[in-house]
């Protein structure tokens, strides 16, 4: 089978409870830094769980007139505003009708149909709820003009739409791809979770004895994707791979052996063509409730083989919560800037090692290492799995 | 591309519950089990689909089960009823978990036994268009035996939104839940979209069906019995979708719901 042709991550950009541009949001990580924060955008005094990864104030942009007045779009178009001024990408350096833009979320403008729901159905009210409608925002604020595309794999959408931006590349579809995540914090979920007893109200410990539940962060995070034989100048690193697999097993519970997430990396190991000897990285999930934690780690080992107890194992959701769509595409960030600046950042707040969990966690401090191939794994609702393999350039 | 024959197709295509009714409604499906006691109406509605697509292609639900299915899901609005719900207080603890579009092809995968690669798209008819074409990839990439397409759309429960709205859409409003089967074939497919145009001629009366709005015109070629290529076509947000497929070995016959 002919190799697929070599799709490159030429940069990236953030909005995130613990930075908004890249750089604050690599050195927040490596240092150790929390976004965690008592929620103060909407009402939370009637729920168990008050805390979150929270943005407290978009500062990117202060001019947000043309944008609609919706978090979700503008926590996505605050991204973009990174995005840009790192590649410097705005206007379009390209046919706009050549530019394509792939968003993956959980949430969509959920909060728009809340705002509908409770009577403030004015302009495009509707058309914002729709779980597309901040895909499409984002597409108008950069002026693209190719496809427009919105995945919603639960948790692991972020990893899906950088996959399928990766396919328009490909196919010829486009010649850029503006591909990643987001989602905002809303009554929504933010009572959704809670009702479900996910949330702690300890820390965020992922793969530590005392876990006790994750807490929910808000973020956008966008890559700029372009075909290797188009990238010119610097790059963060290249995609290489990207499975996915079904649970088949529960609505909101995952397969208690991680079979789906195991296949998932299998199958991204497969399209990227590496083998477990090549990882020198795995971007966990690592939601830190007791059950995620526990079988990621069993997946890992599974898949991964004996080499699974020789690689760093982190997880970023102690320090942002979990963003849920824009999850995946933050730890990929992750992944190559690690390589990119030889660190590896902490697992925020481990400290009690848990006898399931028994991999190396990277516990503590950030850790110098220079890793050349990484695999970041996803899970979500509805028995959602998802793996991607990215390689440092 | 080569292009995936089809093996069956199953749809059903809501009726007009009077003739005041601006949307064409489909009942909610009866299914035995526990399991199914918080199932939302169109998780039901799609579990109801593959039923259908299974009797049209006269197979048993094993010869779907496995890891060499391909599952892609798309909708642009049915999410939009259990949220609705949701956000108003309606049903318990467990509800939030049916807000989530995922939780259709969920679903689906837990009672049929899918377990494969899957996606989810959120659009309106150029994602499922976009939908077959990646279905094709899979298929050509040897990802997969066997690619299943799921559209499921309901409008009921958010009729009063839509009718605030009622300029953006076509009406009336055609509540459908299809799944089409997909295997390796021998014929040809291309995809392409643009931004722009008019309104898509042709299905103007038919109404609209947003994201089922390709796998119903399917239907009725299928229907119609004609040899030869089909050309599928949709619109949404303003961006215009072809899929021009010679699908050389698929069963030109009606589906069977």
């Amino acid at each position: 089978m002919a190799t697929p042709e070599r799709v490159v991550i030429a940069a990236a950009g953030v909005v995130t409870p613990i930075g908004q541009d890249l750089e604050a949001f690599w050195s927040s990580l490596v240092t150790g830094a929390s976004g965690i924060s008592q929620i103060e955008r909407v009402p939370v005094a009637d729920l168990r769980v008050q805390r979150g990864g929270e943005v407290k104030k978009l500062g990117r942009i202060k001019d947000w007139r043309g944008v609609p007045d919706c978090r979700a779009s503008r926590l996505l178009i605050a991204a973009a505003d990174d995005l840009c001024a790192q590649a410097a990408f705005r206007p379009l350096p390209l046919d706009p009708a050549r530019v394509g833009v792939v968003v993956g979320t959980a949430l969509g403008g959920v909060e728009e149909g809340e705002k509908a729901l409770a009577g403030d159905r004015g302009g495009r009210r509707l058309s914002q709820a729709l779980y597309d409608g901040p895909g499409w925002a984002l597409a108008r604020w950069l002026g693209a003009r190719g496809p427009v595309i919105t995945v919603s794999t639960a948790c692991a959408s972020g990893a899906t739409a950088m996959a399928v931006g990766a396919d328009l590349l490909r196919s010829g579809e486009a010649d850029a791809v503006v591909a990643g995540g987001y989602d905002a914090l809303c009554r929504f979920v933010l009572r959704g979770f809670d009702a479900l007893r996910s949330l702690t109200r300890d820390e965020v410990r992922p793969f530590d004895r005392r876990r006790s539940g994750l807490l929910l962060g808000e973020a956008g995070a966008l890559a700029l994707l372009l075909r290797e034989r188009d990238a010119r100048g610097p790059r963060l690193g290249t995609l290489l791979g990207y499975g996915s697999a079904s649970d088949g097993f529960h609505i909101a519970a995952p397969e208690p052996e991680g079979r789906g997430l195991e296949r998932a990396i299998r199958a991204a190991m497969a399209d990227a063509r590496v083998s477990a000897a090549d990882i020198d990285l795995v971007s966990a999930h690592g939601t830190a409730t007791p059950l995620n934690d526990r079988i990621e780690t069993a997946a890992l080992k599974r898949a991964l083989g004996s080499r699974a107890h020789e690689i760093p194992v982190n997880s970023i959701k102690g320090s942002l919560g979990h963003t849920m769509g824009a999850a995946a595409a933050l730890e990929a960030f992750m992944c190559l800037l690690s390589a990119q600046r030889g660190l590896i950042p902490p697992t925020l707040h481990l400290e009690e090692p848990d006898p399931e969990c028994d991999l190396d966690y990277v516990p503590g401090q950030a850790r110098p290492a220079r890793p050349r191939v990484m695999l970041s794994t996803s899970m979500g609702f509805g028995g959602c799995n998802g793996a991607l393999i990215l390689e440092a350039s | 591309m080569p292009a995936p024959a089809i093996r069956a197709l199953g749809i059903l295509s809501g009726q007009q519950a009077s003739p005041a009714l601006q949307i064409l409604t489909l009942p909610r499906p009866d299914r035995p089990g526990d399991r199914f006691r918080r199932a939302t109406r169109e998780c039901l509605l799609a579990l109801a689909a593959v039923d259908a697509m299974l009797e049209d292609g006269k197979a048993s639900r094993e010869a779907i089960a496995g890891e060499r299915t391909a599952l892609l899901y798309v909708t642009a609005a049915a999410y939009g009823a259990s949220n609705r719900a949701f956000i108003e207080r309606q049903g318990g603890v467990m509800h939030f978990a049916y807000t989530a579009p995922a939780v259709v092809p969920a679903e689906v995968a837990i009672e049929f036994g899918v377990a494969g690669p899957y996606g989810i798209l959120i659009g309106g008819a150029p994602a499922t268009l976009r939908a077959i074409e990646q279905a094709a990839r899979l298929l050509e990439a040897g990802t997969c035996d066997r690619a299943l397409v799921l559209a499921v759309e309901i409008f009921e429960e958010c009729a009063d939104l839509y009718a605030h709205h009622r300029r953006f859409y076509r009406w009336p409003l055609v509540e459908t839940a299809a799944c089409l089967w997909l295997e390796r074939g021998a014929g040809a497919i291309s995809f392409e979209s643009a931004r722009g145009g008019g309104r898509e001629a042709g299905a103007a009366g038919s109404g609209e069906r947003f994201a089922a709005g390709p796998l119903a015109d399917l239907r009725d070629w299928r229907a119609r019995g004609v040899a030869g290529p089909v050309e599928l076509s949709g619109r949404w947000r303003g961006e215009q979708a072809r899929l021009r497929w010679s699908p050389e070995n698929s069963h030109a016959r009606g589906s069977a719901a």
